[in-house]
């Protein structure tokens, strides 16, 4: 339209033209609409999955390692419900009135043991090189769902504020995993690891039925969690140095457990590949779940938009100086470091002795002010 | 130690400063109802002649048009219909007393600023026991009607008796139906009225407060001071700017060393209170809202605190004094179990809502925290020593840290309802440039633990009725309770590195704390400062 034309023909083109524009809108109101529909639908793809992972339910994974053999007692073995009754470190009926079902109140030695068992933990991993975190506990929902949880499906595990976009976290993986939402890192950053600390909540919904006995399962607990970032070949290398550093805080402290690589219908969306350490409760007389340590390779970091510009560039080797090398999503993985309530149950059932006191694993004491034992004190007949 | 990390720029708050109300003075929200002066005062439901009873008595249109008024700042209730709100749970407010003493408690409401309408509770008592003495009158004629009706008599004597306990019945229905009306009206009116003041306690607004004691003086500075958030950038202990994409403002991560003082600080806190007697507790952070009205906040007040879950009657703590207090709800203690003392440590959440303008750079004012909390139950002779024990023990704490601190008796009107007294601390932050407060350490008599339910039985009999042995009949008292304020790590933080800021950058870590941080001595910058 931009030469010399007759009207006639002019407006023949405008006609056309307006035509085009009315048909482009439409098109582009269905790309849009196509595209949130392919997001939705999308978002629903789970990760790919290690190929050494057993295909099939729960019963398929497999045993990776165990370490130690269930103690063997000369006497009546008590669960930690009981002696934490008799050695007065929880208080679930009080909490009950104030706060619901799966709350609790810990108390005197209880306490000292889960600042130590945080202090000591932190400590243990910093020396590995993680940097140090405490987090927010609330976090808008966004970033919840971009770490693959679902905060609003039924049978959630996340607690919503009201009249707010905010959730309360379930773990410190989601307030770390968003720290870098959004950002283009540098190679030579990573690998970034942190170690966070943090109180975690959740409401356990869809988990009546199952083990809800005393510390087992609850609302609110303290955690430490380890989360890494790095390059997308190193994510299984780091994945192996996470759950070796879980194998040695729990050998550290005593702990009959064992390793399981989960099987496929185990995994959870994030996970490409996910290790459990399940240990040895003498008082429940099974093995419970301990700690997790998932490499999610980009599922997250797709979500949550986090990259990094390669160094070298190694697409393109003509262009020199890396500069224009396009950026690559991080891989992301996480693991528990220490998660208090089942480390709790774990010490106090393994370590009982028979006069009813319980005996601080060594590790632990310089942290705990030195103590050796939390000592009973009522009478044991009581 | 660790891996630097890559952050956008800073964002910069140039807010204005104002002075920070204490921590328990959310319960100043519970002032947002209107007042009802415009109320018109009917006379007492009297008693005119036997048939008053088959009419609707006129006091129940009044009781419409009062719990019309109580509209915006009342305790969460179910409304059933007739507009007449039912109290969830009621507090055992002492009405005879209020009564007796009315001048002294109007005065106190006034000196408070409070919006408690006395006129009004006093008029709703009244009128209740009014009704409840014709409850009584109507019940005995009722059974006079009973009685009878046992004997002997004529078929038409006979009918006429069964009506009239018909009639008798029926007007008891109406009344007792009026009488609990009024008894939910008058909680919800009486649960406003604020706790009685200590006769010490400086009378009018915030510039009333005194100062009771000054500990140390501002440190002198050889060279330009920073402030905590410049300190924290330079030395990588925050992030603010990762924490408001992820949360919103006013929320941080720690990091570094930063997290070291904070655990330190709590270990540390923990250890010498819990050498002093107190007993070690972790809270949870999520508890019913009834029971932080009790401990007197208002968990769905314009402005208010406290943050609610979706869908549950479950809000977020604000402060230990909260779940500690709920632990011996509804219970009967044993004199010889006071005095019970605590040191909670928890998280707090807080909206912060209506704060705006006030102070909000950096952790000054922020959503989530930590801290350690002292509360104690004890017999009510024993509050006002506690109260001295408590402040004693916060001032050691910040003296040991070598802070330069003041300790303020706050005026009336700056109590907030369950106080009785209260003092609070602040310390000198050089980077902010004046006192910010730090601590707060109330003792909130019974005013609490009427609305908690918490009693303890005396052991010796009292002094009203010596013939009563064993103390077994010895009637229950309500405990005193006090809470007050360890360590709230985000105002400690600022006050540990602003004071113990070094020319070269670093943070010198005061003795006390070196054993609870691995012996680490000094926060040593990890760039060099010409960055």
């Amino acid at each position: 339209m931009k030469g010399k034309l007759e009207p006639l023909e002019r407006q023949k083109l405008v006609k056309e033209g307006k035509n085009l524009k009315d048909g482009l809108i439409t098109l582009e109101e269905d790309l849009l609409k196509l595209s949130d529909e392919l997001q939705q639908e999308a978002q629903c793809i789970p990760n790919m999955t290690h190929p050494d992972v057993p295909i099939g339910e729960e019963d398929c994974s497999t045993m990776r390692k165990m370490v130690g053999s269930p103690h063997e007692f000369s006497f009546p073995v008590k669960d930690h419900l009981q002696l934490g009754k008799e050695l007065d470190l929880f208080e679930f009926d009080a909490a009950a009135e104030v706060s619901g079902s799966k709350f609790y109140y810990l108390k005197n030695e209880a306490v000292m043991l889960e600042m130590a068992l945080v202090n000591w933990t932190l400590s243990e991993v910093m020396k590995r090189g993680f940097t140090p975190l405490t987090t927010p506990e609330l976090v808008r929902s966004s970033v919840v769902e971009k770490c693959g949880f679902q905060p609003r499906g039924e049978n959630t595990q996340v607690y919503t504020v009201e009249g707010s976009d905010q959730c309360l976290i379930g773990t410190a993986e989601i307030p770390v995993g968003g720290i870098h939402m959004d950002s283009i890192l540098a190679e030579s950053m990573l690998p970034l690891k942190y170690v966070a600390f943090s109180h975690c909540f959740r409401t356990e919904a869809g988990a009546a039925g199952t083990a809800t006995r005393g510390l087992y399962r609850v609302h609110q607990f303290s955690k430490v969690e380890m989360f890494i970032l790095c390059q997308p070949e190193e994510s299984e290398s780091y994945h192996e140095e996470l759950i070796k550093i879980e194998e040695d805080l729990f050998s550290s402290l005593g702990l009959h457990y064992k390793t399981i690589d989960m099987a496929s219908g185990d995994l959870g969306a994030p996970a490409y590949r996910k290790f459990d350490v399940e240990a040895w409760m003498p008082g429940l007389g099974r093995y419970g779940e301990i700690s997790s340590a998932s490499n999610c390779t980009d599922y997250q970091s797709r979500r949550l938009g986090i990259r990094y510009r390669p160094s070298e560039s190694s697409t393109n080797p003509k262009k020199g100086k890396g500069k224009l090398a396009p950026t690559k999503f991080v891989h992301t993985l996480n693991a528990t470091a220490c998660a208090i309530p089942r480390m709790i149950i774990c010490l106090l059932e393994n370590y009982q002795q028979k006069d009813g006191s319980v005996v601080i694993p060594v590790p632990l004491r310089p942290f705990i002010g030195g103590l050796e034992r939390i000592a009973p004190k009522f009478p044991q007949d009581e | 130690m660790g891996l630097r990390c890559y952050f956008g720029g800073t964002a910069i708050q140039t807010l204005r400063m104002a002075v920070i109300p204490a921590s328990s003075s959310s319960s100043r929200f519970i002032f947002g109802r209107p007042l009802s002066k415009t109320l018109t005062l009917n006379s007492l439901f009297l008693r005119r002649n036997n048939v008053n009873y088959l009419t609707r008595p006129p006091f129940t249109l009044l009781t419409k048009a009062l719990a019309a008024t109580a509209v915006q700042a009342a305790p969460p209730t179910e409304t059933i219909d007739r507009g007449v709100v039912k109290p969830q749970w009621k507090a055992a407010i002492d009405f005879k007393w209020i009564r007796d003493n009315k001048d002294a408690v109007a005065l106190n409401i006034k000196n408070r600023n409070s919006n408690a309408n006395l006129e009004l509770v006093l008029e709703i008592y009244e009128k209740m026991l009014a009704v409840q003495k014709e409850v009584e009158r109507l019940r005995g004629e009722r059974n006079a009607v009973a009685n009878k009706m046992k004997g002997k008599l004529e078929p038409s004597e006979r009918q006429k008796l069964i009506e009239e306990g018909k009639n008798l019945r029926d007007g008891l229905i109406m009344l007792e139906e009026d009488l609990l009306k009024l008894s939910d009206e008058l909680q919800q009116e009486a649960q406003f009225i604020p706790n009685m003041t200590h006769p010490d306690v400086p009378i009018g607004e915030e510039d009333r407060s005194i100062v009771r004691k000054m500990v140390g003086c501002p440190r002198e500075f050889s060279f330009p001071i920073k402030d905590h958030l410049q300190l924290g950038k330079e030395l990588d202990l925050f992030d603010f700017d990762a924490a408001a994409e992820v949360s919103g403002s006013k929320f941080y991560y720690l990091k570094n060393e930063a997290v070291m003082l904070e655990i330190g600080l709590i270990n540390w806190t923990l250890s010498e209170v819990m050498k002093r007697g107190f007993t070690p507790l972790i809270t949870p952070e999520l508890v019913r809202s009834s029971v932080v009205e009790k401990c007197g906040f208002q968990p769905r007040g314009d402005n208010t605190q406290v943050y609610s879950v979706e869908e549950s009657d479950q809000c977020l703590i604000g402060t230990a004094e909260i779940p500690v207090g709920g632990i011996h709800m509804d219970s009967i203690l044993v004199e010889s179990m006071l005095p019970l003392k605590y040191v909670a440590f928890s998280h707090c959440f807080r909206t912060e809502a209506g704060a705006a303008g006030a102070a909000t750079r950096g952790l000054y004012r922020v959503h989530q925290f930590s801290k350690v909390e002292m509360f104690i139950l004890c017999q009510p002779e024993e509050s006002e020593s506690h109260h001295e024990e408590l402040i004693k023990i916060e001032e050691e704490l910040f003296s040991s840290l070598g802070l330069h601190y003041k300790t303020i008796d706050m005026a009336s009107g700056d109590l907030g309802a369950p106080a009785y007294r209260k003092f609070d601390v602040e310390a000198w932050m050089p980077g902010l440039g004046r006192y910010g407060e730090i601590s707060s350490a109330s003792n909130c008599t019974d005013y609490q633990s009427r609305r908690l339910g918490i009693r303890y039985r005396p052991s010796e009999p009292t002094s009203t009725n010596p013939k009563m042995v064993k103390g077994k009949f010895t009637p229950t008292r309500f405990v005193h309770t006090l809470n007050a304020t360890a360590c709230a790590v985000p105002r400690m933080m600022i006050c540990l590195l602003e004071n113990y800021q070094q020319e070269d950058g670093s943070v010198i870590i005061p003795e006390p704390l070196r054993p609870f941080m691995g012996g680490l001595g000094l926060i040593a910058p990890k760039f060099s400062r010409a960055e």
